[in-house]
């Protein structure tokens, strides 16, 4: 992804984040509506803590996108929490805007993923494919 | 609530320039200057410090200033007259700073940088929503 381009998805993006989790903190009963009635019963917490905690991790995850650290991190944490989002609310007039924004996760964590980890998974894959051609054999 | 929605929509824009700034300063790296030219001259000059203080460590620790207000007025957490009264009294501090450095960058050194210019905007806009609210 071009530089500039990837700086522009991340600010908006921790932009998104930080907002929504400050709208949650100030209406966390409100938001909780949006929990299908099967996966508000599996909670453990009261409705209004589980946002709670919901809206601090969206900030924690807009502070560190925000601040250019541990973006990929961030943005993997981000897009698990927006899938759960979506099974959780399903896909409705609203969180249909959610898919929008679990792309732009994925391309924030796909290119700031570090190289490292990268040559670990295609280490992996290459030894993958040697012992699917030893097998074939 | 629109005007602090954007009011902390522009004070995260402005933490983000900072920070850049602030790493690249800390990684003795150049920082990218799309539009001037004149980044350099003027982030290494004789005036990119008050009291010792970077300017970029004042702007970034005013807007995360402002942007924790911002969303306590919109939390509503008391005071709110308070924190009315706080962030209309920073954005003004702020917005004469960037006066004056913007005035240093067109009389005294003769250089544009992208990213002070960009963080006055930020912070003049921010200017004129708290002033357009205050008629509305």
């Amino acid at each position: 992804m071009n530089k500039t381009s990837f700086h522009i998805l991340r600010v908006g993006l921790a932009i998104t984040f930080l907002w929504i989790g400050v709208l949650i903190f100030k209406q966390p009963e409100a938001w909780g509506g949006y929990l299908a009635p099967w996966a508000a019963n599996l909670l453990p917490v009261p409705i209004e803590q589980a946002m709670m905690g919901t809206a601090f991790v969206d900030i924690l995850i807009g502070v560190f996108l925000l601040i250019d650290s541990f973006v990929w991190i961030a943005a993997l944490v981000g897009a698990l929490h927006l899938i759960a989002v979506l099974v959780v609310s399903g896909i409705t007039d609203i969180t249909v805007r959610d898919i929008g924004i679990l792309a732009g996760m994925v391309a924030l964590m796909a290119d700031s993923l570090p190289k490292t980890l990268i040559d670990k998974i295609q280490s992996w894959t290459k030894r993958g494919n040697g012992s699917e051609q030893t097998n074939q054999s | 609530m629109t005007s602090f929605a954007l009011l902390f929509t522009l004070s995260t824009i402005g933490i983000s320039e900072t920070v850049y700034l602030i790493r690249k300063r800390i990684a003795l790296e150049k920082p990218i200057c799309p539009i001037g030219g004149g980044c350099e001259k003027v982030l290494e000059s004789k005036y990119n410090k008050i009291f010792f203080i970077h300017n970029d460590v004042v702007g970034l620790l005013s807007y995360i200033i402002i942007s924790v207000i911002a969303a306590f007025l919109v939390i509503e957490v008391p005071p709110a007259t308070l924190w009315s009264l706080l962030i209309k009294i920073l954005v003004v501090t702020a917005s004469l700073a960037s006066l004056f450095f913007t005035y240093l960058q067109w009389r005294v050194l003769r250089a544009w940088c992208f990213w002070c210019l960009m963080s006055a905007f930020t912070i003049w806009l921010m200017a004129i929503i708290i002033l357009v609210s205050a008629v509305i």
